[in-house]
């Protein structure tokens, strides 16, 4: 490809401003002894400042504010969602805090100083464990409920 | 006052006054850059004010990035009302390192692509055929002229507009990426998610094919 080539097909990014520094000053220099090149860079800039004055195309103001109070809807939700996760959390830690110092505090009750260190596969322990799972999974399905509920709920507003 | 002086001022005044106006609008752009930072980090700290400010920001560009996606008004009003709504969701994730434009951009891309392989999955790889009499570009280019612009003129526009929706998604996405949202071409990568290399041979071929169709469509016209 010769340079004369090579240079044509830079013209129509020229005309989009898209070259680098080096490629502009090779377009520029060549078409100040080229008139075939000087005459198409000047089509392809014609036809660049159209592209670049076509009307711009408005949302109607209605659709506007239709997208501004469901992103608002949503942010709310995101939040609310946030929210609920952090709780969530919280209330997690706290029951497993809870069920972790039961334990020793059960065995103490039930065996005194010395049974805390004994590990116990007893009655006691299995009862403990029947409990703690009874506990949880009420727990765990009381939180899909209501989460289903709100989901329902939700949807029907 | 010595006429050295004033001649060395009157030489020296059109200098002055081009380095006040590059000032000027560094500036104006400054302060528009900082202002959208403010916004950006006022949405993720959950103020609905700033969700308003952006959407003023950018309603009429995003819009008209849609619609030229799209072509279909009513499509691209659709997809508008879901990127705002795609950005409620999102915007906690956004990263401020990221140029913000570019990932909303992004963010409305995906939709309006998703929205087109499920409508019109064909629409990804090939133009229309033919040239529509009233289509929704030459509408709106119609409607949206000043009145005081001439009709050959909007013609011409109405013309362009319609040359512009024959051409394949990708071409018209790179052409109203360059050339009405005035993006540079890295910021054209970064919403494509393609490398510039691809990204000047994409613009040069969208060019090359637009003016192709406007030349076997209205040969001997001058697109000013």
């Amino acid at each position: 490809m010769s340079d004369h080539e090579k240079i044509r097909e830079l013209l129509a990014l020229s005309a989009a401003d898209a070259l680098t520094r080096e490629e502009e000053e090779q377009v520029m220099n060549h078409i100040r002894t080229c008139a075939g090149c000087s005459a198409e860079l000047e089509n392809w800039r014609l036809l660049a400042t159209g592209m670049r004055r076509l009307p711009t195309p408005q949302p109607r103001p209605l659709i506007v504010e239709r997208a501004r109070a469901q992103a608002a809807v949503r942010f709310a939700e995101e939040a609310e969602h946030r929210w609920h996760r952090i709780v969530m959390m919280g209330v997690i830690l706290f029951a497993w805090a809870l069920t972790l110092i039961s334990w020793p505090v059960v065995r103490f009750v039930t065996g005194g100083l010395l049974g805390m260190l004994d590990p116990g596969l007893n009655h006691a322990w299995v009862g403990f464990a029947i409990v703690t799972t009874v506990v949880w999974m009420t727990g765990g399905a009381a939180a899909v409920f209501l989460s289903l509920q709100q989901r329902r709920e939700r949807s029907l507003a | 006052m010595h006429p050295c002086f004033v001649a060395l001022g009157l030489s020296l005044f059109p200098e002055l006054v081009r380095s006040m106006d590059m000032i000027g609008s560094a500036a104006i752009m400054w302060e528009g850059r900082v202002g959208l930072e403010s916004e950006v980090a006022q949405l993720q700290r959950g103020d609905l004010d700033a969700l308003s400010a952006l959407l003023a920001r950018y309603q009429n560009r995003l819009y008209r990035y849609l619609l030229r996606l799209v072509r279909e008004p009513a499509e691209a009003e659709d997809l508008f009302q879901q990127t705002w709504v795609r950005v409620a969701e999102k915007i906690r994730q956004y990263d401020s390192k990221r140029n913000f434009e570019a990932w909303l951009f992004t963010v409305a891309r995906n939709l309006a692509f998703d929205h087109l392989r499920r409508i019109r999955p064909e629409s990804l790889d090939e133009p229309i055929a033919g040239m529509p009499g009233e289509s929704a570009a030459t509408r709106l280019a119609s409607a949206e002229r000043p009145v005081l612009d001439g009709i050959m003129e909007r013609e011409r526009t109405g013309r362009l507009a319609r040359a512009l929706e024959l051409l394949p998604v990708a071409h018209r996405e790179v052409l109203t990426l360059r050339f009405e949202e005035e993006m540079k071409l890295e910021e054209i990568a970064d919403v494509i998610d393609i490398p510039l290399s691809t990204v000047k041979t994409r613009l040069r071929r969208a060019l090359d094919r637009l003016r192709k169709t406007l030349e076997t469509n209205y040969p001997g016209e001058v697109w000013q």
